[in-house]
C-alpha cells in the first residue's frame, strides 16, 4: 500500500468528506449534550458503574447496527436480525451443551455455529432480494418469521442453559471497567469503517446505494455486492447471538424481539439515509449511544420505561426530519 | 404527392380563429425553449404540429395544457386571454391532452381510469360504481370501442387500447381542443386506421384536434393544416393541400441545408472490423429484419433516427444490457455472447450512456471516484483503494479532457453539464476501450464543451478506437461520423457517405421517404 498523506486520504476517500464530518459532529454534539444534561440532572449518571452499564447495554444493539448500516447503505433494510440472533443463539446453545466437549471446544463450536447461522440467513435474504429485485423489507419480514419459528422449533420453546464457565467469564470480563464484549463491538465498528472507506467493496456499496444502474453499467456485479451486504448483516446477528449468550449465559428462542428496530433506529439517528448511498458507521456508533444514553438517563431521571420508549420514538422522527433538511441543503 | 385529406368535408370555411398563439416565448434558465411561436387553431380542424426533436412542440403543448407558464407573448382562446395556471384550469377551458407517456393507473379498471378526475358519488358519499361504469361505457362507445368491458383492469390491455382509453378519457370531459402527442408512435397500421376514424368522428362533432406526429404520411392523410417548428420557432403554417412532404421536411430543417461542417473524402481507409452485428434483435426491436452493421477500427459510425426508432436499443444490445433475442455479435471476428456489461467491458467495449444522471454518474461521489468507477479493480488490485493512484488518474484524465473542476474530491454534482459528461467519458477512457459506444454524447452540453468532446472523440478514432455514436443532433453526426446509418422503426433505412451528408438526406431516410418502395408506405 502506498503511503498517503492524511490530507489525500481525507480528500479522496472521505465518503463525501466535509459533509460527513459536519454531520457526525452534529450528532456527536447532540450526544454530548445528552450526556451533559444527564450528568447535571442525575446523581448517578456519570459514575464508573453506570458508564460500564451503558456500555454493556449498548453492545448488542451496536453490533446489530453495524451490519444494518451495510444493508441500509445499499438502500435495503433487514428486519430479521432480532430473530436470526435468537435462532443463532439456539443452535449455538445446542452445540455448546453437547455432551463430551471440553469448555474450549464447546465455545469454538458455539461461535462457529452462531456465525454460520447468521451468515446463511443473511445470504438467503440477500440472494432472494437481489435475484428477483424484490423489496428487502418483505423478504426479511419473511425471514423474521422463519428464523423465529425455527428458533422455537429447534429449542422446543425451551431456554437452553448451563454453558461452560469460560463462556460466562468472557461475557462479564472487564478491562479497566470496559466490558470486553463492548470492545468486540468497537472492533467491529472499526473493521466496518475500514471496509466502507478504504476498500473497493465499500466504495461500490456506496455507489450502489447512490446509483445502482451506473454501477451495473460500469461492469460490476451489483448482485454479488448486494448479497454480500446482507450476509454481513447476518454475520453481525450471529456475533450478537454469541455476545447475548455470553452475557446472560442462556440461549432463548424468544430473545431479540424488536432488536431489529433498535438497530435500524441507531443507523438512522446516525445519519445514514434510508434511501441508501449516504451515511457512515461512525454515525451508527453515535446513534447507538444516543439510544443507549437516553434509555439509561431517562430511567435515572425517574421516567417510566414507557416514557423512555416514547422519547426514543420522538428522537428517531427528529433525526429523519433533520436528515431531510441536511440532504436538501448539502445538495446543490 | 400532396396527399388528399381523408376527410371530404373541408374545414368549416368560416375561418373562425378559435385559439390564437402570438409570439410566445419560454425560457428555462438561460435556455430558449420557445423563441417566438405563433399559430392559430380554427374550430373543427385537424392541425398538425411537426418539427425535429427539441424544436418546441412538446413545450408548446405543455404551455397549452397548463403544465408550464410562458414568459412573453399572447394566447387567446375564444377571444379571451388564456394563461392557464394548472392542468385543471386548462381542462376547465376545454383543452385536453393525450400525452406520449401514458398516465393510466394500471391496476385500476378502465371505468375507474376514465372517471378518475371526477369519480361519481352516491348520496352517502361513496363511490357510485354503476354510474361510473355507465359513463365509461358511454365514453368507450363514443370512440367505437364497443367490444371492451369497462371493468377489466387497464393493465390487461395492449398498448394500442391503452392509447384509445386515454383518448376516451380526454374526450369524456367536454373538450374543445384535443391534443394528441404522437398518438401513433406505438400503434400498428390497423390500429392507426382505427384511430384516424375516431379522429374523423371527433372532428365532425366540432372538436379541434391538434395532431403531433413524426410520420408525415399520417399528417398528410388526416390533417387540414400544418404548422412547422424549428429551433423553438414556428416557421410555417399552411393548408396541407398547399404543402408537400418534401417542403415540410425542408422547412423543418431550414432553408439553408448545409452539407455538414466537415467534408470528408468518401474514401478513407480504416482498420479491420472491430465489431460486427448481424441481424441483431433485442426485446424492444419490433422489426423483423434486425440490425446488421460493421464497425471498423479507427472509424466513427453515426446512428441517426427519430426517438423510438430503436437507436439506443442497438447499443444496449451490444453492451449486454438488454438480452439479444436473435442475431449475432462478433468482436474481432469472433462470435461473442455478453451476459452483461462486465463481459462487454472485458472485450474492450465502453458505453457512454445517454442519461448521465441516471446511468452515468454517481452524483454525490467525488470526481475521482466517478472516474475510477469502471477500472477500480485494476486500479486497486489488493481490494484496497489506492487513493493516490485514483487521484492521479482523475487529474490526468481531467487535463486530457480539459475538465473544469475544483478538486478531485468534489462531488460530481458540483460540475456543469458539459463537465459531468466529460467525467462519464473519462470513466470509460480510463479502461482504454477498443470500441466505444456513445448515446447522445453531448446532450445538455454547451457549445464550447461540445466542440471539445468532438475533438476528443476524433482523436480517439485517430488512435484506432472504433466509435459508434447515436445522436439526435444531425450536425453532430455530420461533424463526427465517417458514415451515418439511419434508422426507422427498428430497421436500417439506409446509409450515407460523407459526400451525401445533409440534414435533408438524413430526415428523408428517418421519415421513410427516401425512395418509393423503401421505408414504410401507406
Amino acid at each position: 500500500m502506498t503511503i498517503q498523506t492524511g490530507d489525500e486520504v481525507a480528500q479522496a476517500s472521505g465518503n463525501f468528506s466535509i459533509r460527513t464530518v459536519l454531520h457526525n459532529a452534529g450528532i456527536g454534539l447532540a450526544l454530548l449534550a445528552l450526556i451533559l444534561f444527564f450528568s447535571i440532572f442525575t446523581e448517578h449518571f456519570l459514575t464508573a458503574n453506570n458508564i460500564t452499564n451503558i456500555l454493556t447495554q449498548v453492545t448488542i444493539n451496536l453490533i446489530l447496527a453495524v451490519g444494518m448500516t451495510f444493508v441500509i447503505l445499499i438502500g435495503g433494510i433487514d428486519l430479521s436480525v432480532g430473530s436470526v440472533m435468537a435462532f443463532a443463539s439456539v443452535i449455538a446453545g445446542k452445540a455448546i451443551t453437547l455432551a463430551g466437549l471440553g469448555p474450549f471446544e464447546a465455545i469454538v463450536l458455539a461461535v462457529i455455529a452462531a456465525t454460520a447461522v447468521g451468515v446463511v440467513c443473511g445470504a438467503i435474504n440477500g440472494t432472494i432480494t437481489a435475484r428477483w429485485s424484490l423489496p428487502s423489507f418483505i423478504i426479511t419480514l419473511g425471514m423474521l418469521n422463519i428464523a423465529r419459528g425455527a428458533a422455537l422449533q429447534a429449542s422446543n420453546a425451551q431456554t437452553i442453559y448451563s454453558f461452560p464457565l469460560a463462556f460466562e467469564d468472557f461475557g462479564s470480563a472487564m478491562f479497566y471497567g470496559v466490558p470486553v464484549v463492548f470492545m468486540v463491538a468497537l472492533a467491529l465498528v472499526f473493521i466496518a469503517w475500514f471496509i466502507l472507506n478504504f476498500t473497493v467493496f465499500g466504495r461500490l456499496l456506496y455507489g450502489i446505494g447512490n446509483n445502482e444502474e451506473a454501477v451495473r453499467l460500469a461492469g460490476h456485479s451489483v448482485y454479488r455486492y448486494k448479497i454480500a451486504a446482507f450476509t454481513i448483516c447476518g454475520l453481525t446477528a450471529g456475533i450478537a447471538a454469541v455476545v447475548y449468550m455470553a452475557r446472560l449465559n442462556i440461549s432463548s428462542p424468544i430473545a431479540g424481539i424488536g432488536f431489529e428496530l433498535n438497530a435500524i433506529a441507531a443507523v438512522i439517528i446516525g445519519g445514514t439515509s434510508l434511501n441508501g448511498g449516504r451515511g457512515s458507521v461512525i454515525g451508527t456508533l453515535i446513534g447507538a449511544f444516543i439510544i443507549g444514553v437516553l434509555a439509561n438517563g431517562l430511567i435515572l431521571i425517574g421516567l417510566s420505561d414507557f416514557m423512555r420508549q416514547m422519547i426514543t420514538g420522538v428522537v428517531i422522527i427528529i433525526a429523519v426530519i433533520l436528515d431531510y433538511y441536511r440532504a436538501k441543503y448539502t445538495r446543490r | 404527392m400532396p396527399a388528399q385529406s381523408l376527410f371530404e368535408a373541408p374545414v368549416a370555411d368560416t375561418d373562425q380563429v378559435f385559439l390564437d398563439v402570438q409570439g410566445v416565448k419560454k425560457y428555462f434558465g438561460g435556455v430558449k425553449a420557445l423563441d417566438g411561436v405563433s399559430f392559430s387553431l380554427k374550430q373543427g380542424e385537424v392541425h398538425a404540429l411537426v418539427g425535429e426533436n427539441g424544436a418546441g412542440k412538446s413545450t408548446l403543448i405543455k404551455i397549452l395544457s397548463g403544465v408550464y407558464s410562458f414568459d412573453s407573448g399572447n394566447i387567446s382562446l375564444e377571444n379571451t386571454s388564456y394563461q392557464p395556471e394548472s392542468p385543471q384550469e386548462a381542462k376547465a377551458r376545454g383543452i385536453q391532452v393525450v400525452h406520449q407517456e401514458f398516465n393510466l393507473l394500471e391496476h385500476l379498471s378502465i371505468a375507474e381510469n376514465i372517471s378518475i378526475e371526477r369519480l361519481p358519488r352516491n348520496k352517502y358519499g361513496l363511490l357510485n360504481k354503476g354510474e361510473m361504469n355507465r359513463r365509461a361505457r358511454e365514453a368507450l362507445d363514443a370512440i367505437g370501442l364497443t367490444d371492451i368491458d369497462v371493468r377489466v383492469p387497464v393493465g390487461s390491455l395492449g398498448i394500442a387500447h391503452r392509447q384509445l382509453i386515454e383518448i376516451a378519457r380526454a374526450l369524456q370531459s367536454k373538450s374543445q381542443i384535443l391534443i394528441l402527442d404522437e398518438p401513433t408512435a406505438t400503434l400498428t397500421e390497423r390500429e392507426t386506421k382505427r384511430l384516424f376514424k375516431i379522429i374523423a368522428a371527433i372532428k365532425s362533432e366540432g372538436v379541434t384536434v391538434v395532431f403531433v406526429s413524426h410520420h408525415l404520411d399520417e399528417v398528410f392523410a388526416i390533417c387540414d393544416r400544418v404548422t412547422v417548428f424549428r429551433n423553438g420557432k414556428t416557421v410555417a403554417t399552411d393548408k396541407i393541400s398547399h404543402m408537400t412532404p418534401e417542403g415540410v421536411v425542408q422547412r423543418m430543417v431550414g432553408r439553408h441545408l448545409e452539407a455538414g461542417t466537415r467534408q470528408h473524402t468518401d474514401k478513407q481507409t480504416f482498420g479491420p472490423v472491430a465489431l460486427q452485428i448481424d441481424a441483431m434483435r433485442t426485446m424492444q426491436n419490433t422489426g423483423d429484419t434486425g440490425i446488421s452493421l460493421n464497425l471498423h477500427y479507427g472509424e466513427i459510425v453515426g446512428i441517426a433516427g427519430l426517438v423510438g426508432s430503436g437507436r439506443s436499443e442497438i447499443l444496449r444490445g451490444i453492451f449486454g444490457i438488454d438480452p439479444i433475442h436473435s442475431g449475432t455479435v462478433y468482436r474481432d471476428g469472433e462470435e461473442v455472447n455478453f451476459k452483461g456489461p462486465q463481459d462487454a467491458i472485458k472485450a474492450g467495449i465502453g458505453f457512454v450512456t445517454e442519461d448521465r444522471k441516471d446511468e452515468g454518474l454517481i452524483l454525490d461521489m467525488p470526481i475521482a471516484a466517478n472516474t475510477s468507477l469502471v477500472n477500480i479493480h485494476e486500479l486497486s488490485k489488493t481490494g484496497l483503494i489506492q487513493f493516490t493512484e485514483e487521484n492521479r488518474q482523475a487529474r490526468e484524465s481531467g487535463s486530457r479532457l480539459k475538465l473544469k473542476y475544483g478538486k478531485t474530491a468534489d462531488p460530481a454534482s458540483s460540475l456543469s453539464g458539459g463537465n459531468q459528461q466529460k467525467v462519464v467519458l473519462a470513466k470509460w477512457l480510463a479502461c482504454n476501450p477498443k470500441v466505444l459506444l456513445l448515446d447522445e454524447p453531448t446532450r445538455g452540453v454547451d457549445v464550447g464543451a461540445k466542440a471539445e468532446i468532438y475533438s476528443i472523440l476524433k482523436d480517439l478514432a485517430q488512435e484506432g478506437v472504433a466509435l459508434l455514436v447515436v445522436s439526435s443532433e444531425m450536425p453532430e453526426l455530420m461533424t463526427l461520423a465517417d458514415r451515418i446509418v439511419v434508422l426507422a422503426e427498428h430497421a436500417i433505412q439506409g446509409e450515407l457517405k460523407p459526400s451525401e451528408f445533409s440534414e435533408e438526406n438524413i430526415l428523408k431516410l428517418a421519415y421513410g421517404q427516401a425512395q418509393p418502395g423503401e421505408g414504410h408506405t401507406s
